[in-house]
């Protein structure tokens, strides 16, 4: 208590005293207590509950706690605002490299903290393997942390437990020879395989299984199958010029390596000027793929026929001797011959050990090894099949031999084969322990659950791809306090003693790094991110080959795959993911069944159209004993006798949260997607039920039988198959018909053909004349004028990954709208990517289509439409040449929206920022204004990062460098398709990009003049697959 | 001598405006009457039913209001759905009234002292309900008044380039000018109610509203004056309002939207519609209160005639439309307009071009045009046409646009269709009101075209008389 004079009565230096009643005068000591009572006794109390002077201090500690809770920082190092850290100025954020765990596989990142609140995600730019970019998983990752289901306590059998509880379970299991069996996530972190090997050293009985829900890691084991051990290749796609991929969606979100794959993949397909040489890239697939799309030459095969056409290219390399090639085989064989070395056969996530082995042996005798693929060695140990593992344990659970079982981030519950019957076998083992992020299934069903972190809440390390080692570290401080990390549960169990991840990882690190200056070396690796040379070594080997392909099966064959939004279901509850369309499908906040229109034609199942809504029938789809029924969809391209579908969905996540219940005439509860329990639960179906106890991607013996029922299918584009010639939205060419006329874009512009072309529409009147607001003195005077932004996407680089459609949701808070609302067509995204079927001469129209990719910002057009038509000027022309969007003067007339030629702009039907839960608010870009009801909102060129970067350019007294803004498309692209900056600056990226040929501006006769341009897309087909077409 | 002066003098014999022989004070008496007896219980029934309405329509807006647009079926590529439909639709019924009124008046059309009071006020009521949906359909309603020129201390002015604007103050300053003219030609009407009241209250309010009238000449003088003016007022304004409403799609840059041939097409369609629904209102009027002599079969012939016209030349401008767009050769115009005709909205195109189009021909037949049942009828299918003529340009024109990616379609809700509805149950309340308190024809006009107000109509008939 701080002394206060005037409280104590006694003025210092004086002798007066200051009484007030009897009693105080002769000191009683319960002087306190009788204050009050001098008056009426129980005058000065409270009827009930507390008095006076207890509320106010209840209302002030509260409203201090209220302040510290929104300043949650990491325990290692808190420090109080008022002794402010050198670095940290409020209000301007910073930013920390760490790393997330995908896949067993580090991902670098940069994330940006505003005051304490991780807000944003990037890659880091400078660790070598990561190129700044990144995919939807990183992005999404953000809202994962703030998510509001996440699981809060430690639960032991469904009650509350605590984490001291825990450790005494633990010391109490250290007596005695204890069967210990692991399933965890798969992770290459330093710190847990040193924490591993203490575990094994305890109990050596332990079982280590690292568990997938996809099954066997089909590639590792391959090249082991190949190479003798589980090597790890590498692919510079920038170099190939010939790439065939075997069912391999390398540039899909869900790849392993995928951000570098997409970036070296673009790095051949770009293309500067006739000269440039580009990759020929051949595809065959039994389902459209993002890497489909990018295909020169695709061809739809079942899934299992593409060992055939492995057995073909390797017969005619003269590798193996397989069937005899066809013409498509043979084409690719002689092109991968001519291409000396310089070529890439990859083999995808559902093709066996077999067929990735052949490749290794095909990569090897082309010479690709060495220059275009790279071998490393992990150090990993001879690995066994996940699922004969697997079904060891459940078979030794069963027989009651397993004493506790620890599940790290896992959730088998879930997707473990029913075959092997997880659940039942957990009951016969006394101790289940589950970690993860939700009270999920498996969580339900375990005698322990322990909440895990979120990678932004919890130290660790890992190794990237290339096998740099990364630490993780984290940007805030647990948001629950149960929640433990990884490690810090496998040294609990190792002991029993709490220790902190932090000790933890700088243990590990410091046996590595040598005790001699290791807080510096230490610093330096938390600032950069990663230990420079510390990858895997390259190793060079002879492969073989001994074994034959599987022969293909008859019947309809199942295909299981990892979704593309949601991976394995471990972002199902992630309402980003959920409402990131499917890349091909474009479907939200479903899953389905995809065939071909030949299939569901034999089959008699149909996916009607009515209304502008999609009614698909419902049929039980039956394989391996078990059942399932799931809506089907139609897919032009997908392979004939063959069905698709994803994992992740049907998840059952339980959640403390209360519903959101409002009055009848108050539609909150409708309109907020959180309202209803867990966002996951209810959405979709569990397929990875449908799988045998080997847990195979490819499953035969299928039945797909109509159940006469039908679901609505929410998409974010109509259908549409587009004729090429009658609308030049996105244009493309054969690489020859590039060369011939590098400006061939321009000749598709216009819509008269009568008329000839029409390039140039400068001689078209303008609606503003001399009166354009960019052109009035006051916008001419303002430093602004200086920079003039663009920009410019490459069609020929852009997979359509999503990851740019994540990010700019993150970075600008567009919120989520649910399902029923995207399906009235009230998705908030600001960029789409709209999906074009393109069909050319005589093809079957709906069999053999390609698809090609546009991302759709806002194209910022100088003649803007949207901004004459506004009735209160609510947006406007800024002097740096965007179109601004002035949310508090919108009075939401929609006008706009109607004129705008590319219906970028999205209204905000319903209050959707006003339900977000308290968490999810905290993942709000402090810059960006959140939009209420009501008001216009679209892309802003992403407005707050160009004035942060000139603010702090002015602190600085210097011109903004060369390209220093980036908006978060552009940041997040590995392929780099999206080029922005400064038009005036004849240097800049943006501005060498629109002097490339291939450009060419959106619906240009218009006269609008968009500032965004698209280069248009070249194709590199085989001229013996198809001859040029004339001349 | 005398019978063949006579014979010189005698002139092609007219169709009497009024039939049934009917005096002044009959006039009076007819018209007045019915502001002063006790309503028919049909009025009670049908005030019942539109009060209804419009609460349900107050009701829908308070929903909205709360909720927010999200209500309404509009979604991303369809901004402006039923509101903005309702909104062209009432503004086009708004047409007949002071067209009547005016044009007619400076054309000298006679006819028109019978059915223009009504139809003005009908004008005003339907402008009201017009006026609302525009007001409600914006995003954010608490903050509409920023489309007005209010000076402010941030000198943040309306966008004067928006069409949007111009819809602000075209429509309003056509609902100003709208009312006076229809308060100016009540007055010597309100007067006469004044001179009839039998209680004090009635006498004060009419005295009131009538501003002293007395029936001087100089009281005539000025006020036919001013009618005239006024007249001449509103002319322009009939043409120009609705063609400024064809500016807010005209003026836009999207296929089926931007087109020329809008304005006029717009007021054609106006008085199309604004005629149709003059007619449904009269028919039941003139028989449930009994003034056929005053509102005889041949207004009703004369007004579908004028229905006959506007709506050819409505059709004319659907069959223009589609040569122009395939005439220019661009692709997205003509994809536009093929799409209203064959496209997933084909039945609501077909709706308006048989109800606009084809319906209005059967008037070539003499028989048709005087039968009340079949007038009735085409009355109201002409007015569903003109709603889904407003339907075709608003949603079809926005649902398949540039970007295949973004088509979408259009479902309307419950909130919609109530909306609408109720929007009828104001402007019935409005109308019913109208009836039982002012005089639902202009007492002054119609005497003013009696046989009996030509100085020499007594002279004729005492010859007739005579001759007989």
């Amino acid at each position: 208590m701080i002394p206060l004079p005037i409280v104590d009565g006694t003025p210092r230096g004086s002798d007066r005293k200051l009484w007030r009643s009897r009693p105080h005068l002769e000191q009683d000591p319960n002087l306190t207590e009788q204050i009050p009572e001098e008056l009426i006794p129980g005058a000065a109390d409270a009827p009930s509950g507390n008095n006076r002077r207890h509320f106010m201090q209840l209302l002030g500690a509260s409203m201090a706690m209220a302040g510290l809770a929104a300043c949650r920082r990491p325990v290692e190092k808190i420090m109080p605002f008022s002794d402010r850290p050198e670095e940290l100025i409020p209000g301007v954020p910073l930013h920390y490299a760490s790393a997330m765990n995908f896949r067993g596989i580090a991902r670098p990142l940069l994330v940006k903290s505003h005051d304490g609140r991780p807000v944003k995600i990037e890659g880091n730019p400078d660790h070598p393997n990561a190129s700044g970019s990144s995919g939807v998983f990183e992005q999404a990752s953000l809202l994962q942390l703030y998510d509001p289901d996440r699981s809060k306590h430690i639960l032991r059998t469904g009650a509350l437990s605590s984490w001291d509880d825990f450790l005494s379970l633990c010391q109490r299991f250290q007596i005695g020879n204890r069967r210990l069996a692991v399933l965890a996530a798969p992770d290459h972190s330093p710190t847990r395989a040193r924490l591993q090997a203490q575990l094994e050293n305890q109990f050596p009985d332990t079982q280590w299984i690292d568990y997938r829900s996809e099954g066997d890691d089909a590639e590792t084991l391959g090249l082991q199958m190949a190479y003798g051990l589980p090597l790890q290749p590498t692919y510079d796609f920038g170099n190939a010029d010939v790439i065939v991929s075997l069912d391999a969606d390398f540039l899909g979100s869900h790849a392993k390596n995928g951000n570098w794959n997409t970036a070296s993949f673009a790095q051949g397909r770009k293309l500067n000027g006739v000269q440039d040489e580009m990759s020929r890239l051949y595809v065959a697939e039994s389902t459209y793929t993002t890497t489909g799309t990018m295909a020169d030459h695709r061809r739809r095969m079942r899934s299992d026929a593409i060992t055939t056409l492995a057995s073909q290219i390797a017969t005619a390399l003269g590798v193996y001797s397989g069937t005899s090639p066809d013409t498509y085989a043979s084409a690719i064989a002689s092109d991968l011959q001519q291409s000396n070395g310089r070529s890439i056969i990859v083999a995808g996530e559902s093709q066996p050990a077999e067929v990735h082995a052949l490749c290794a042996v095909m990569n090897h005798a082309l010479g690709a090894v060495g220059t275009t693929v790279t071998l490393s060695d992990t150090g990993a140990p001879v690995k066994t099949s996940q699922s004969e593992a697997l079904a060891a344990l459940v078979s030794e659970m069963q027989s009651g031999q397993i004493d506790m079982l620890l599940m790290l981030g896992v959730n088998p519950v879930y997707d473990a084969p029913p075959e092997l019957d997880f659940q039942g076998a957990m009951r016969r083992v006394i101790n289940t322990i589950h970690v993860g992020m939700y009270v999920d299934e498996t969580a339900q069903t375990s005698t322990w659950h322990i909440p895990q972190t979120h990678y932004l809440e919890s130290w660790g390390d890992g190794r990237s791809w290339d096998g740099t080692l990364t630490p993780i570290q984290p940007l805030i401080a647990p948001l629950y306090e149960d929640a433990r990390s990884d490690i810090e549960i496998l040294h609990a169990l190792n002991g029993g003693q709490h220790a902190k991840g932090y000790d933890l990882v700088r243990e590990t690190w410091a046996s590595s790094l040598g005790e001699d200056d290791f807080e510096a070396a230490w610093r330096r690796i938390l600032h950069d991110g990663y230990l420079r040379d510390t990858g895997y070594p390259a190793i060079t080997a002879v492969p073989a080959f001994g074994g034959s392909l599987p022969e293909p099966k008859s019947g309809l064959e199942l295909v299981t795959r990892l979704d593309p939004t949601l991976f394995d279901g471990s972002f199902a509850n992630n309402a980003w993911c959920q409402e990131l369309p499917d890349p091909i499908t474009k479907i939200v906040w479903d899953n389905v069944v995809v065939l071909s229109p030949k299939t569901a034609n034999d089959l008699g199942l149909v996916c009607e159209y009515s209304k502008g809504r999609y009614y698909s029938d419902i049929v039980t789809l039956a394989v391996n004993g078990q059942e399932v029924e799931l809506p089907i969809w139609i897919l032009p391209g997908h392979a004939d006798d063959s069905v698709s579908v994803t994992l992740g969905y049907g998840r059952e996540i339980s959640t403390t949260r209360s519903e959101r219940d409002t009055p009848f005439w108050d539609k909150d509860d409708e309109t907020d997607i959180y309202a209803r329990g867990t966002l996951a639960t209810g959405v979709g179906t569990n397929v990875a039920k449908l799988r045998n106890a080997l847990i195979q991607p490819v499953s035969h013996g299928v039945q797909l039988t109509a159940t006469g029922q039908k679901a609505r299918i929410v998409t974010t584009q109509d259908h549409g198959i587009l004729d090429t010639e009658a609308r030049p939205l996105v244009r493309s060419a054969t690489l020859e018909e590039y060369r011939a006329d590098p400006a061939f874009p321009l000749q598709e512009e216009a819509p008269t053909p009568s008329s000839g072309v029409k390039t140039d529409f400068s001689d078209y009147p303008e609606l503003w004349k001399n009166q354009h607001p960019a052109k009035s003195p006051a916008l001419r005077d303002s430093d602004y004028w200086q920079n003039q932004w663009g920009m410019v996407i490459d069609l020929n680089a852009c997979t359509g990954c999503n990851a740019c459609i994540v990010a700019c949701q993150a970075e600008n808070n567009i919120q989520v709208v649910g399902k029923k609302e995207v399906g009235n067509g009230r998705e908030l995204h600001w960029l789409r990517i709209d999906r074009y079927f393109v069909t050319e001469g005589g093809e079957d129209l709906e069999t053999d289509p390609q698809i090609v990719m546009q991302p759709m910002p806002c194209q910022h057009c100088e003649n803007a439409p949207c901004e004459s038509v506004c009735p209160v000027a609510a947006t406007v022309h800024s002097p740096d040449g965007t179109n601004q969007m002035i949310y508090n003067r919108c009075i939401g007339t929609r006008y706009c929206a109607n004129n705008c030629p590319y219906k970028v702009r999205r209204y905000n039907f319903y209050n959707w920022s006003k339900t977000i839960p308290a968490t999810v608010q905290m993942a709000q870009n402090p810059n960006v204004s959140v939009r209420f009801r009501g008001v216009m909102e679209k892309c802003s060129f992403c407005v707050q990062r160009i004035r942060e970067t000139q603010k702090r350019a002015g602190l600085e007294k210097r011109p903004l460098h060369r390209d220093e803004v980036t908006t978060a498309c552009q940041q997040a692209c590995s392929a780099e398709a999206i080029t922005f900056g400064d038009l005036n600056d004849e240097e800049s990226g943006v501005s060498r990009a629109v002097q490339n040929s291939r450009g060419y501006r959106l619906l240009a006769y218009l006269n609008i003049k968009p500032r965004v341009s698209y280069l248009a897309r070249v194709r590199n087909p085989n001229q013996e697959l198809e001859p040029a077409k004339s001349s | 001598m005398s019978s063949s002066i006579d014979k010189t003098v005698a002139l092609p014999a007219e169709p009497p405006l009024v039939t049934g022989n009917l005096g002044f004070h009959d006039i009076t008496q007819l018209v007045s009457y019915h502001t002063e007896k006790r309503p028919p219980s049909t009025w009670y029934f049908a005030i019942a039913i539109s009060s209804t309405l419009l609460c349900v329509l107050l009701l829908m807006i308070a929903y909205l209001v709360w909720n927010g647009i999200g209500v309404w079926g509009n979604n991303n590529p369809i901004g402006w759905g039923w509101p903005i439909v309702n909104f062209v639709f009432w503004v086009g019924i708004g047409h007949a009234g002071t067209l009547i009124s005016a044009i007619l008046f400076l054309f000298r059309q006679q006819w028109r002292t019978a059915i223009n009071r009504s139809a003005e006020a009908m004008t005003l009521f339907a402008v009201m309900c017009a006026l609302l949906f525009p007001t409600i359909h914006v995003g954010r309603v608490w903050v509409i008044y920023w489309t007005l020129p209010l000076p402010n201390q941030m000198e943040m002015w309306p966008q004067f380039k928006s069409p949007l604007l111009w819809d602000v103050f075209a429509v309003s300053v056509y609902f100003l000018v709208s009312l006076i003219f229809w308060y100016v030609g009540l007055v010597p009407d309100l007067a006469t109610l004044r001179d009839r009241a039998r209680n004090r209250l009635r006498r004060h309010i009419f005295g009131f509203l009538s501003l002293g009238w007395s029936g001087a000449n100089r009281h005539w003088r000025n006020y036919e004056k001013t009618y005239l003016l006024l007249a001449a007022l509103a002319t322009p304004l009939v043409l120009s309002v609705h063609s400024v409403v064809s500016f807010d799609f005209a003026v836009s840059i999207i296929p089926g939207w931007h087109t020329t041939i809008f304005p006029p097409y717009f007021v054609a369609g106006a008085i199309f519609s604004g005629f149709a629904m003059v007619m449904t209102l009269l028919i039941l009027a003139r028989k449930i209160y009994g003034i056929q002599n005053i509102i005889t079969m041949d207004h009703l012939e004369k007004m579908a005639i004028i229905i006959l016209l506007t709506g050819t030349m409505v059709g004319f401008a659907y069959i223009t439309e589609f040569f122009i767009a395939w005439y220019s050769q661009v692709e997205y115009e003509q994809y536009a307009f093929l799409n209203r005709a064959t496209g997933p909205y084909a039945w609501a195109y077909w709706t308006m071009m048989s109800c606009n189009l084809l319906f209005p021909q059967f008037f070539w037949i003499k028989r048709l045009r005087r039968s009340i049942p079949f007038l009735f009828i085409t009355s109201i299918i002409v007015n569903i046409g003109m709603w889904f003529e407003r339907f075709v340009i608003t949603v079809i024109s926005l649902h398949r646009d540039f970007l295949p990616s973004s088509w979408d379609y259009f479902n309307p809700t419950i909130v919609d269709v109530l909306t609408f509805a109720g929007s009828f149950g104001l402007f019935m309340t409005l109308f019913l009101l109208f009836l039982r308190y002012l005089p639902m024809v202009a007492i002054a006009e119609v005497k003013m075209v009696l046989p009996q107000s030509d100085p020499h109509f007594y002279d004729q008939r005492k010859s007739d008389n005579e001759s007989q």
